[in-house]
Parts: C-alpha cells; structure tokens; sequence
C-alpha cells in the first residue's frame, strides 16, 4: 500500500478491462494500495462511457482491445465530454498500433499488459498527486477570489478606500473604491502619489503630504487626518486618512499602505448635532434669562406683597380695633359685631400674605444638601402632634430607615404640612391611621402619607397642590386660613427634584406620593442663573 | 419746651392718628409729631441745645420714612453723647428678620408691629423709665 502524502478520499477512478480475471485482478490491487479511492469498473468501452457520464471519474483506466467499443473509441468519446479527463492506457505489445491515435486523443499514460503492479501504481501515484494539486490550487483560486470580492464589497459598503505605495520606485495602487470616492471608475486614471495628492484641496493637501513625508522619516504610522477632496463633479468630500509604513528586512521604509474613508456623511452629522446643541445651548441661556426675569418679577411681586401690602393692613387692623374699644358703649350692637367681623378678616388677609410669603420663600431660598432622617423627621412630628391635642388616639405607622438627600429645613416643612393633612382629615376616625414609608418602584423611591381619613374626590385632584384652593366645604375641617399647605409641599418637591401626586376616596383616606431626585442640587437657581 | 413729652416720627397720617390714639389712652404726655428722618434729626438737635431732648419721654420710630430712613435716625442717636440714652420704641409693618436684629443691636426698648397696642406700649413706658434713672420726669 503506497503512503500518499495527500487526501485522494472523493477522487474515482473507473476501470475497464473486457477480460474478467485480468479486471477483478487490478480492481482487488487497487483497492487494496487506495482504499480511499472510489473505484468504478465496466466490461467495455459502452458500459465505461455511461460509468462516466454517471459518475465523471477523476482518471479513467483502460483496456484498449475490448468488444463492443474498444478503448480508443471511448477515450475519444470522453474527451468529446471532458477534454481535461485524464486518461490511462493499458495496453500489450499488439496494441502498440493504436498509440499514435491515442496520443493524438489524449490519452497521457501507459502501461503495458501484463500489468506490472509497481509500474501502475507509481503512474497512478503521480495522476493522483496531480489531480489532488489542482483541486487544492483551485480551492485556494476560490477562496481569493471569494475574500477579494469580500474585501471590494466591504470597502464599497464603507466608503473605505485603500492604497499601497512602492517608497522604492514611486508607484501607487488603489482599490477600486478609492477610485470611486474620488469620483472616478476603478482604473479611469493612472494611480500615482501625485494624482493622489492632486485629489485634495490645496490647504488640506500639504498636511497630507507632510504627515506621509514625516511617517516614512520616522517610521511611524499616519495619525487619522481629516481632509477634503473634490471630484470632477465638483462635490467636496471629506476623507479620514491613516497609514502605515512597512519595512524591508534591513530597517529601511520599503511600502505605505493606507486607507482613506469617506466619512462625509459622518461630519456632516457631527456638524449638524455641533450646530443643534450650539441652538440648545442658546436656547438654554435664553430661557433660563426669560425665566430668570419672570423670577426676579415675581420676586418684586412678592415684595410689594409682603411689604407695600403689610403697611395698609396693618393700619386697617388698627382701625378695626379702636372701633371694637370705642363701640364698647355703642348703643347698636351690630356696630361691636361687625368691627369684630372685620378685625377677624384683617387677620386672615395677614395670614395669606405670611403665607404667600413663605411659599415664594421655599421656591427660591438657596438649598443646604444633607443626608436627612425622614423617618426620624415624621417620628418628630408625629410626636408634636399628639402632644397638642393627647385626646385624640392615632396610630403612626412610620416605615424605619427612609434616609435620603435634601435640604433638612424644607423637607421637614413638606413633611410637616403632609402628616397635618393626614392628623387633621382623620379627626373624625376613631381608629385613625397615619402611615409614612417608601416604596421601590420602577423609577426609583416612591415615598408616601397615607390616611384612613375623610379623603377627596379624585375628581378635585388637579385643584389639591394649588395655592388657595380648598376643596373642603368651610366648616368641614378647620381652615388654617390659607389652603396653602399642599402648594408649599409641592414647590419644595419640585425643588428636589421630584413630582408629587395624589390618590383619594371620599371617606376612604387619601395617600399622597412624591419622589426625590437621588442628588438634589444645592444652592438656588436664581444663584445659578446669575451666574451664567 | 417745658413738659415731658413722646415724639412720635411717621410719615403715615392715619398710622400717626392710631398711635396717637393709644398714647392718649395710656398718657397725658404731649404728643410730638414729624414726619421724616430729617425733621426728626432736626428737631432732636435742636431740643439737644436746649436741654429740652431729657423731656423726651419717648421716641416711637417708623423705619420707612421719606429722607432718612427710621434706622438712621436710630444710628445718629446712638452716636450722639448726650442723646445715646433716649429710649426708642421701633414701630414698623415690615417682617425683615435683618432691620429687627439691627434695631435691637442698637439698643431700642421695643420691636413692635404695627398696629401698636395700650398694653404694648405700657410696657415700653415702663422700660423707658427704668433705663433713664437720671430722667428728671
């Protein structure tokens, strides 16, 4: 059995021999020395030439005297259908008359009868190896080909170019979608470093050119440059060119290769997000002044409230009151009343002016950033609360370890007029029940004040974080004389960052639920504005 | 001027006729009226000539005023030797947190919000004698 250095498993040979012994013979020989091989065997020249157009053996062995269709006959036949089919003549002395023929076909080998088992399988040795190279030269034919389409595909998908330069003899190559980003058919021009460079805009051109100059002097890469170049068209494109430089085996810079990408499309949207975040940026300025004007307005509205307002109310409160002492020996008994009544309204007007005043306080007053307690906060006042009216029994049901960023002083205040809604709309609960706690929903904490008390009407929901506004009927609950409280818990909520809202039942208690930003910002933004 | 008397500085007629009103309800002192820093200041140097400023039994002081502002009437007051001693009572509408901390550093008797009562300023006249033990009266 002879050791091919190669794989012959899926090459066939078919044999043909007319004389039965002489063909089971050679048959048993070759299957023993090429088990790997497929063997086909036919009795003549017919019988072989439909084994063949069945099968297309790799290499035909062949009698030459055979009834039916000799030998000659049938090589003929098969070249007719393959002229590349190998073919192998066993012939004796007698035949030797047919050779001139058989040559003239194509028949490249042959042994003579008697076979000699050595001779053959060293010519069958040689027709294999030979059949085997071609196959692994054509194997390898296609994979180049498959990967150079690959690569001209892959550089046409990206708009990517490539290039090698010869630093001996000054010749250039480019690929074919090179050619196509300067605006060209893949060959229109001669390549070379000049035409190369004539590609770019003057300015961009003697960047180019020096960058390559100084990657050859010392042997470093091209950094990335971004450079324009025109077409014949005239549209200007940008390229981002890079390359590196081989050298030969004694040090010396031998080649360039290079890419050149044309990435147009990706600085025009760079320019476009540059040009839009510019347009933000001075929207952002602008507004935060608008806003800042509408601040300092309300700022100024807030003082002609607080002051201009106080002085005339205060002098109204006044006269209310020397006409409560001087009615005291009023006949008219209304006249007492009514100074009264109006001394009463006098407070009330004081009070919403306090209370105004502490709301445009809280949206504006500079932020002191702390970890805060909240739930030793609530624990606080829940404390305070029974303490002022110890009468009444609730049960406070405040969730441990709610700790979270923000200005103590004000949460303490959200926190103080939440848990007074809850004390004061459970006053009519005998088990009254006040909860505090935080909850992990999908967008972070969720904290929450819930109560089992009189609770709302969702309809009324938009009208609750409002400043005075109520939506309990006067006499329901003890009016505090502002309706205030929920618009200042709002506004501190809003300064940290979070939302708030509310959930009720007439009857059935109300819960009412905020978020904190995780890393409110300290200071004010009035600060922040005056300082863009 | 020869009798004990309380200068009340307002510039405010109804808030001049109010506290008026409780001074004459707690006293019979003669009420001295003006109507701006200045005049007060004025005044006040003038009595301060005549020896008549330790008739002032008090000086009821409004912070807002037209010229000088109640403050710095309150200042030249304590700067001057021999009027540092009058005892003033601040009477304002103003909640500033700063002017009360600034009124008291400056030594005043009292900090009232508008509208002043009898009882209040009771209290003050009171005061006002123990701090001047060298008043005559």
């Amino acid at each position: 059995m002879s050791l091919l250095p190669y794989d012959i498993s899926g090459i066939t040979l078919l044999y043909v021999e007319d004389e039965a012994d002489a063909r089971t013979m050679v048959s048993k020989m070759l299957v023993l020395n090429y088990p790997k091989l497929k063997l086909l065997s036919a009795e003549n020249g017919a019988v072989g030439l439909e084994l063949y157009r069945e099968h297309s053996p790799d290499l035909v062995v062949t009698d030459i005297n055979m009834p039916v269709m000799d030998g000659i006959r049938m090589a003929r036949e098969i070249k007719a259908i393959n002229p590349e089919a190998i073919i192998m003549a066993v012939t004796a002395h007698s035949d030797t008359s047919y050779l001139l023929s058989a040559i003239e076909i194509g028949i490249h080998y042959y042994i003579l009868k008697p076979v000699n088992y050595e001779e053959l399988f060293s010519v069958t040795d040689k027709i294999l190896e030979q059949i085997v190279l071609k196959q692994v030269v054509a194997d390898v034919n296609l994979r180049i080909v498959e990967s150079q389409m690959q690569l001209a595909m892959a550089q046409r998908i990206a708009h990517l170019g490539s290039w090698q330069r010869d630093l001996g003899d000054g010749s250039m190559n480019w690929s074919d979608e090179l050619y196509r980003i300067f605006g060209f058919e893949p060959g229109a021009l001669t390549a070379s470093y000049q035409a190369f460079l004539d590609m770019f805009v003057p300015d961009d051109r003697e960047a180019i050119k020096q960058a390559i100059r100084e990657a050859v002097e010392n042997r470093e890469p091209v950094a990335p440059h971004f450079c324009r170049i025109v077409r014949p068209d005239g549209t200007q494109r940008v390229l981002r060119v890079e390359a590196e430089v081989l050298l030969d085996g004694t040090g010396i810079p031998s080649m360039m290769y290079g890419t050149s990408h044309d990435v147009t499309e990706l600085k025009q949207a760079e320019e476009r997000i540059r040009l839009l975040t510019g347009d933000l940026e001075r929207q952002v300025i602008q507004r935060t002044s608008l806003l800042q004007a509408t601040v300092r307005e309300l700022e100024n509205f807030s003082y002609v409230v607080s002051h201009d307002l106080r002085a005339p109310v205060a002098r109204l409160e006044g006269f209310c009151q020397a006409l409560v002492e001087d009615c005291q020996g009023c006949s008219n008994r209304s006249c007492t009343q009514y100074a009264q009544r109006a001394q009463q309204v006098v407070r009330q007007v004081k009070h919403i002016i306090d209370a105004f005043n502490n709301l445009s306080h809280y949206a504006r007053c500079s932020m002191v950033i702390d970890e805060v307690d909240l739930s030793a906060v609530a624990r606080a006042i829940a404390t305070a609360f029974q303490q002022s009216e110890p009468e009444r029994r609730v049960e406070f049901a405040i969730n441990e370890g709610v700790a979270v960023k923000g200005d103590r002083r004000l949460l303490q205040i959200a926190l103080e007029h939440l848990l007074g809604n809850a004390w004061k709309f459970t006053s009519r609960r005998d088990a009254a029940r006040i909860e505090f706690g935080q909850m992990n929903e999908g967008e972070g904490r969720v904290f929450f004040v819930r109560d089992n008390g009189a609770g709302f009407d969702m309809k009324y929901v938009n009208k609750l974080f409002k400043p005075f506004q109520t939506i309990h009927s006067p006499g329901e609950y003890t009016w505090d004389g502002t309706a205030i409280g929920l618009a200042t818990v709002h506004s501190i909520i809003l300064r940290h960052g979070g939302r708030i809202w509310a959930e009720g039942e007439v009857d059935r208690g109300a819960t009412f639920y905020f978020t904190l930003s995780p890393n409110p910002e300290p200071g004010s933004f009035l600060e922040d504005v005056s300082s863009l | 001027m020869s009798e004990p008397c309380i200068l009340l500085v307002e510039d405010n007629a109804d808030d001049a006729f109010l506290a008026s009103r409780i001074v004459k309800k707690v006293c019979n002192e003669r009420i001295v009226v003006v109507r701006d820093g200045e005049e007060a200041l004025d005044l006040l140097a003038q009595m301060e000539q005549d020896g008549s400023h330790t008739l002032v039994r008090l000086v009821l002081l409004d912070l807002k005023l037209p010229k000088l502002s109640g403050l710095d009437v309150l200042k030249t007051i304590r700067r001057s030797p021999q009027l540092r001693d009058l005892p003033v009572v601040v009477l304002t509408s103003s909640d500033n947190d700063l002017d009360q901390e600034r009124c008291r550093e400056l030594g005043v008797i009292d900090y009232i919000f508008k509208p002043m009562t009898a009882e209040r300023l009771q209290l003050a006249l009171s005061e006002g004698e123990r701090s001047r033990p060298a008043f005559s009266g």
